[in-house]
C-alpha cells in the first residue's frame, strides 16, 4: 500500500502532461519498474510473515530402566518461533514406527513411547499427541527465529515410557526417531 | 617447525573434534520455512527383569500316613528376556536349605518340591534345594499375569508315605519354601 502511493502522485504528476518528446513510454516504463519494485517487495514480506522455525532439540536418552513398574518421562524445553505478527503454530508429529508409529525398535521387539507437547518451557506433562495428528491453536512466545534473545526457549516436547510399555516389551536396546512439524497458523 | 606443524594441524585437529563432538548429537533442528522439521533420536534400555506370583499357602491336613500327599498349583511366572526364559531355585528353611517342616524338637519331617513350566503340568521336574534349574520359559506376556494366560507354571510339594509315617500325629509341622526365579 505504501508503494502505491508514490505511483498514484507519479500518475498526476506533471509528467504525465509534459509534451510529447518521444512519446510517454518514458513514464510508462518507470511506473511498470516501480510496479515490479512493490511486487518484488511485497512477495516476500508476505511469505516471511508464515515463516516457523523449530529448534533447541535434543536427544532422548531413557538409560537403561530397571524399575518397569513405573512410567518414565523425559522433557526438555525447545525453540518454536512464528513470523506471524499472531504467532500461532501448528505441530505435527511422526515415529518411525509403522505408520508413523511412536515406537522404538530393538531388543528382539518394539517399545511404545508417547509423545506430549505444551506451548510453555519447562513442562513435564501436556497434551498428548498422535502419530500424525496435527494439534492446531497453539501461540509462541519467541521472539526470535533461533531464541537468542526473548524467552531462551518457548514449548516443551515430552517423551513417556509407561510401565504398561515397560513391561510388554522385551529386555534389550531401543532406539527411534522423532519427526516433529510446525506449520504456521 | 614445531610450531609451524601446530599452526597447520590445529585447525584440523579442531575441526576433527568439533565433528567428533557433533556425531554425539543427533537431533536435527528444523530451518525457517512456511513449515519446519526437526528430529530427535530416542534411546532405552529395557533391563532384564522376572517376576512370580499367584502363589499359594500349602495345607496337608489330616492326611493318611499310609499313602503319600502332593499339592500342586498353577502359579504365574513372567519374564522379558529373549524367549522369556529364566531359572528356578527352591530352598526351605530346614538345616543347609533342606525341605523339611519343622515341629518344635520333633524330628523334621521331609517334602520334596517338583516344577514344571507350564500351567496345569502332570509331568513335573524335580528340584535339589539351592540348585538351579535353568531353561525354563513361560508363556506369561504380563509380570502377574492379569491379562494373556492367567497361570504359566506348575509347583507341586510332595510328602512321602515314609515321611508321613516318622511324623508325630497330632502335631503340626510348619515350614517356609523359597523360590527364587532369575532371568536368563
Amino acid at each position: 500500500m505504501i508503494l502505491l502511493v508514490p505511483s498514484m502522485v507519479i500518475a498526476e504528476s506533471p509528467l504525465r502532461n509534459r509534451p510529447r518528446r518521444g512519446g510517454r513510454w518514458l513514464p510508462r516504463l518507470f511506473l511498470a519498474l516501480l510496479g515490479l519494485f512493490a511486487v518484488a517487495l511485497a512477495a516476500p514480506a508476505a511469505a516471511q510473515e508464515k515463516f516457523v522455525k523449530i529448534g533447541n532439540l535434543t536427544d532422548y536418552n531413557f538409560g537403561t530402566i530397571t524399575n518397569l513398574s513405573a512410567d518414565r518421562t523425559l522433557a526438555s524445553s525447545i525453540c518454536i518461533y512464528s513470523a506471524k505478527a499472531t504467532p500461532g503454530y501448528n505441530v505435527t508429529a511422526i515415529g518411525d514406527g509403522a505408520g508413523g508409529a511412536f515406537t522404538l525398535a530393538g531388543g528382539g521387539g518394539t517399545l511404545a513411547y508417547e509423545v506430549q507437547w505444551n506451548s510453555l518451557p519447562n513442562m513435564a506433562s501436556g497434551t498428548t499427541l498422535r502419530p500424525n495428528v496435527t494439534l492446531t491453536g497453539l501461540l509462541t512466545t519467541a521472539l526470535q527465529a533461533n531464541c537468542n534473545n526473548g524467552p531462551p526457549s518457548s514449548a516443551s516436547l515430552i517423551v513417556l515410557l509407561r510401565a504398561t510399555a515397560l513391561q510388554a516389551a522385551p529386555s534389550g536396546t531401543f532406539s527411534g526417531v522423532l519427526t516433529i512439524v510446525i506449520g504456521s497458523e | 617447525m614445531t610450531r609451524t606443524a601446530f599452526v597447520r594441524f590445529a585447525p584440523v585437529a579442531l575441526l576433527l573434534a568439533t565433528a567428533a563432538a557433533g556425531t554425539a548429537q543427533a537431533a536435527t533442528d528444523g530451518s525457517l520455512g512456511a513449515t519446519s522439521t526437526g528430529t530427535v533420536t530416542i534411546n532405552a534400555s529395557v533391563a532384564p527383569r522376572v517376576q512370580i506370583s499367584k502363589l499359594s499357602d500349602v495345607t496337608f491336613s489330616a492326611v493318611d500316613a499310609a499313602n503319600p500327599a502332593s499339592n500342586s498349583q498353577n502359579i504365574c511366572v513372567w519374564s522379558n528376556t529373549s524367549g522369556r526364559k529364566y531359572n528356578i531355585t527352591a530352598t526351605g528353611n530346614g538345616t543347609s536349605s533342606a525341605f523339611t517342616l519343622a515341629s518344635g524338637v520333633l524330628a523334621p519331617a521331609a517334602y520334596t518340591v517338583e516344577w514344571a513350566p507350564t500351567s496345569g503340568a502332570t509331568t513335573t521336574t524335580g528340584l535339589t534345594a539351592g540348585s538351579a534349574l535353568a531353561g525354563q520359559s513361560t508363556a506369561a506376556t504380563s509380570p502377574t499375569c492379569s491379562s494373556g494366560v492367567a497361570t504359566s507354571a506348575t509347583l507341586v510339594v510332595k510328602m512321602s508315605a515314609a515321611s508321613l509315617q516318622g511324623m508325630q500325629a497330632g502335631a503340626t509341622y510348619t515350614g517356609v519354601l523359597t523360590l527364587v526365579v532369575a532371568p536368563e
